[in-house]
């Protein structure tokens, strides 16, 4: 991929307030546990277009992306292992811990 | 075509340029390496003393020399020292920043002025800690538990919390510049399976310390937030959970503690071949066993927890995990006795820790499957079962690497030969000492002594006794080696490029190398590392 | 004049390539670690607002979506200019680097103000946690930690800006007295990634902290 030019930049700035706009106005909808999901979502796409074209990411040497995904991978671990925990308390029937 | 090595350079980085400035302003990786091991020496003879004072106040049943508060702050200060300023940067710090560049073929780290900046990073972290033991320290234990380290407790608990999340910076900064270095800074024909296992290790521990240091960072400014602005974070009346701050301190600690063994392991596995006259056996299972301790490092904090209050079905997750990350260990374990097997020992010193090693931190390892076990962590948790556990791996496993890295390399450091002799007794005298201390501590786990306290059932004091005598000689077993060590620096022989016979491109230099590590940047043409049929050759040359 | 490139060529490198790769993944790592930084905080939020959903919903309720969503826009574009100002270093055009990575720290500070007004207001909502907090309703203590974790996270956010500030501040002063150039930028990429990494924390803090109770 040839690196990126004004114009670049330009168009994935204006679809970063798109999507800005989009998330905001979905919020206002009551989606439950969906509305979550979908405002996590669009932040993610939009980090990902943050990191991948004004950081170059998309762009980057192979190392410096398995860094970024390491470095993402670890947060995953570290929430989920976490959440793992509280998600199934209060599952067994009896007083636990 | 091999080049002779010349015997000892006129100009070394040691006396190339002369005067205390040019040491505190060096950003010379082998320079630094001699500041951090003047500092950790210093941290680690603290942190003993403080061990010392308790092994003494538990000689009797009852308080006699110190209250029940001040035994608080002894433990607590005890590991705070030893884990943030001894364990976690005594390997890498000394040996990682001297050999790292060299075995890699490198003049210097990927970033010297930032490498020099950790030193000063790590010093500032040690005065603010030092600072709030000097104001009257601090009792929460060095794992901070709330709510007693956020509500209750009335010693200097943010003041040390800032002095580890200074140190913090430190190692993370030196782990960065490690990882860059062994990416992109090898010699050219050095692919990553010519690469020594000790390069393997540390990258495989700076990784880890890259991704959790962070989160103790975080950690440690949530309970001082919560002391300083009286937020409750981690308090139920604010629908807190002081188990959430359990979750993420031990995300941090658990794999912290294999920073703490995985640069141990790095040592070991480059003494084990030398002084057995063999290539490592199973190079790449060594290899990839350091990064699946990293990894699965990662997955088993909440064995800390099992009585702490987590969910059941969270303990088994981690309980699972827990004995998965014993397979990399054990096969590390395997292949170093297999090297060993059939191969040509010599008892020098170095091998001598290696091996004291390998028996402590199979103990170790093992008794901490014993800890992995839900059930059985019941009874012993938070007993001295689990206090032996850790000092088996931790000082068993780690201190006796950092003594035999640091006898092993030390002609390389200093140029000069230790006294032989008397650096195998001291061997000796630590292995006994160790095992007089430690041993008795899984008995009396088992029986049921808590740990933390300094008032215990009379029943338990033979145990005691023996522990305490064990440490004592083990204290004449450190001692030691700091005398001989320093004498050796001005009186020892000359040990010459090579003392050991040992293959590995830091040895293709002088004794001690020139500033800037080679006269010319090595190429690599041997297909192995460890080569010691190729090394015949070339010492039969010289 | 010397030659740019030679003069900053450190001496343990062998080409300026390597030196610039090294400088990025250098970057990278450590931006790996503020991730797992803020990312400690995350998961600490997630875990209270799994535990108590509705408090967490109200405190979101009292966001000011116009001042929070207008921020959010407002830092968006400084990434832009960021961009932009990289771009001119590489051209070489060291008068319009220095244009925009001003203009990069007059949207940075904007932000910055912007945020500050926002924290004023709630402290006059008696939202402010600790000794200032006073609301009432069911769900009183876990709303206060709802504004326990916006202060900390969108605060440990702003001394990030902040330092950034001051690292674009030093950008302009090299730019000034001609030590960048087409040949070597390097510093204006590196901070360049650092910028727009604090940009992607804001925006999953505008996501977790405005969004939620904009429904109610």
């Amino acid at each position: 991929m040839s690196a990126p030019t004004w114009k670049t930049y330009l168009f994935t700035y204006l679809g970063l307030l798109g999507l800005l706009l989009v998330n905001t106005l979905i919020a206002f909808l009551n989606l439950g546990g969906f509305g979550t999901v979908i405002e996590i979502g669009l932040a993610t796409i939009m980090a990902c277009l943050v990191a991948g074209v004004l950081m170059h990411g998309f762009y980057q040497m192979r190392l410096i992306q398995i860094i970024i995904a390491g470095g993402v991978i670890w947060f995953l671990i570290m929430m989920s292992l976490t959440m793992n925990d509280y998600f199934t308390r209060g599952w067994l029937p009896f007083h636990e811990g | 075509m091999i080049e002779a090595v010349a015997e000892k350079l006129e100009k070394n980085y040691l006396n190339e340029k002369q005067g205390l400035l040019s040491w505190l302003l060096s950003t010379d990786h082998k320079r630094i390496g001699i500041l951090y091991t003047f500092s950790i020496t210093c941290f680690f003879f603290l942190g003993g003393f403080f061990a010392l004072l308790m092994r003494l106040e538990l000689l009797s049943p009852r308080n006699w020399l110190v209250s029940a508060g001040t035994y608080n702050k002894l433990f607590t200060m005890h590991g705070i020292i030893m884990v943030w300023f001894f364990l976690i940067p005594s390997i890498p710090g000394t040996l990682g920043n001297f050999l790292i560049p060299m075995m890699v073929g490198a003049k210097d780290v990927a970033f010297p002025k930032l490498n020099l900046l950790s030193w000063y990073i790590f010093m500032l972290g040690g005065t603010v800690t030092v600072y709030a033991l000097i104001r009257g320290g601090v009792d929460t234990g060095w794992t901070f538990y709330t709510p007693f380290s956020t509500s209750y407790s009335t010693t200097y608990v943010v003041a040390a919390a800032v002095g580890v999340f200074i140190a913090g910076f430190s190692t993370i900064l030196t782990a960065l510049n490690f990882v860059v270095t062994i990416h992109r800074m090898r010699a050219p024909g050095l692919t990553w399976f010519k690469l020594p296992v000790f390069i393997w290790s540390m990258y495989a521990n700076s990784l880890v310390l890259i991704l959790n240091t962070p989160v103790l960072a975080i950690t440690l400014v949530m309970i001082a937030v919560e002391r300083i602005a009286k937020v409750g974070i981690f308090d139920p009346a604010l629908g807190g959970d002081p188990v959430l701050f359990q979750h993420m301190f031990w995300f941090y600690s658990h794999p912290a503690v294999y920073t703490m063994v995985l640069p141990g392991m790095a040592v070991i596995s480059e003494i084990i071949p030398v002084f057995s006259r063999k290539p490592l056996f199973g190079y790449k299972a060594v290899a990839f066993s350091s990064v699946a301790i990293a990894v699965l490092g990662f997955l088993v904090w909440g064995h800390h927890m099992f009585v702490a209050g987590e969910s059941v079905y969270s303990a088994l997750t981690f309980s699972f995990f827990s004995y998965c990350v014993a397979v990399p260990s054990a096969i590390k374990v395997f292949n170093w006795t297999a090297t060993m097997h059939k191969g040509s020992i010599s008892w020098d010193t170095p091998m001598l820790y290696a091996i004291g090693f390998i028996g402590l931190f199979t103990i170790g390892g093992m008794t901490g499957l014993f800890l992995a076990a839900l059930g059985l962590d019941v009874h012993v948790h938070d007993t001295y079962f689990v206090i032996a556990h850790f000092h088996y791996i931790m000082v068993g496993g780690t201190v006796m690497a950092f003594l035999g890295g640091v006898h092993y390399w030390w002609p390389k450091i200093s140029g000069k030969m230790y006294p032989e002799g008397l650096a195998r007794l001291s061997a000796l005298i630590v292995f006994l000492g160790f095992n007089l201390t430690f041993f008795p501590q899984f008995v009396l786990g088992f029986l049921g002594m808590p740990r933390r306290y300094a008032a215990y059932p009379e029943e338990f004091q033979m145990l005691h006794v023996l522990s305490t005598a064990g440490a004592t000689i083990l204290g004449v077993g450190y001692v030691l080696p700091l005398c001989y060590l320093l004498w050796s620096w001005n009186h020892g022989r000359d040990a010459g490029p090579n003392p050991w016979r040992a293959p590995g491109l830091e040895w293709k230099s002088t004794s001690p190398p020139p500033t800037h590590n080679f006269e010319v940047t090595p190429v690599v043409t041997s297909k192995l590392p460890y080569d010691f049929e190729a090394m015949k050759e070339e010492l039969e040359l010289v | 004049m010397s030659d740019p490139v030679a003069l900053e060529l450190r001496e343990h490198f062998a080409t300026v390539e390597q030196q610039r790769g090294t400088a990025d993944t250098g970057m990278w790592v450590f931006l790996m670690t503020e991730l797992m930084m803020f990312g400690g905080l995350f998961v600490a939020y997630t875990v209270y607002r799994f535990n108590h959903p509705q408090a967490f919903a109200e405190g979101s309720a009292s966001m000011d979506i116009m001042l929070g969503s207008v921020n959010s826009a407002i830092l968006l574009t400084s990434s832009l200019t960021m961009g932009f100002a990289e771009l001119s270093a590489k051209l070489g055009r060291q008068r319009l680097l220095g244009i925009l990575l001003l203009v990069t720290i007059l949207i940075g500070l904007a932000f910055l103000g912007i945020k500050f007004t926002e924290y004023v207001e709630h402290y006059q909502q008696h939202e402010a946690p600790g000794v200032w907090f006073n609301r009432s309703g069911p769900h009183a203590p876990a709303v206060q930690m709802f504004f326990v974790f916006y202060f900390i996270m969108t605060g440990l956010h702003a001394v990030h800006m902040i330092i950034g500030i001051f690292l674009i501040l030093g950008l302009i002063s090299r730019n000034m007295i001609g030590s960048l150039s087409a040949a070597y930028h390097t510093p204006v990429s590196i901070v360049g990634l650092y910028w727009h990494f604090v940009d992607i924390v804001w925006i999953f803090l505008y996501a977790i902290f405005y969004l939620p109770g904009l429904h109610k």
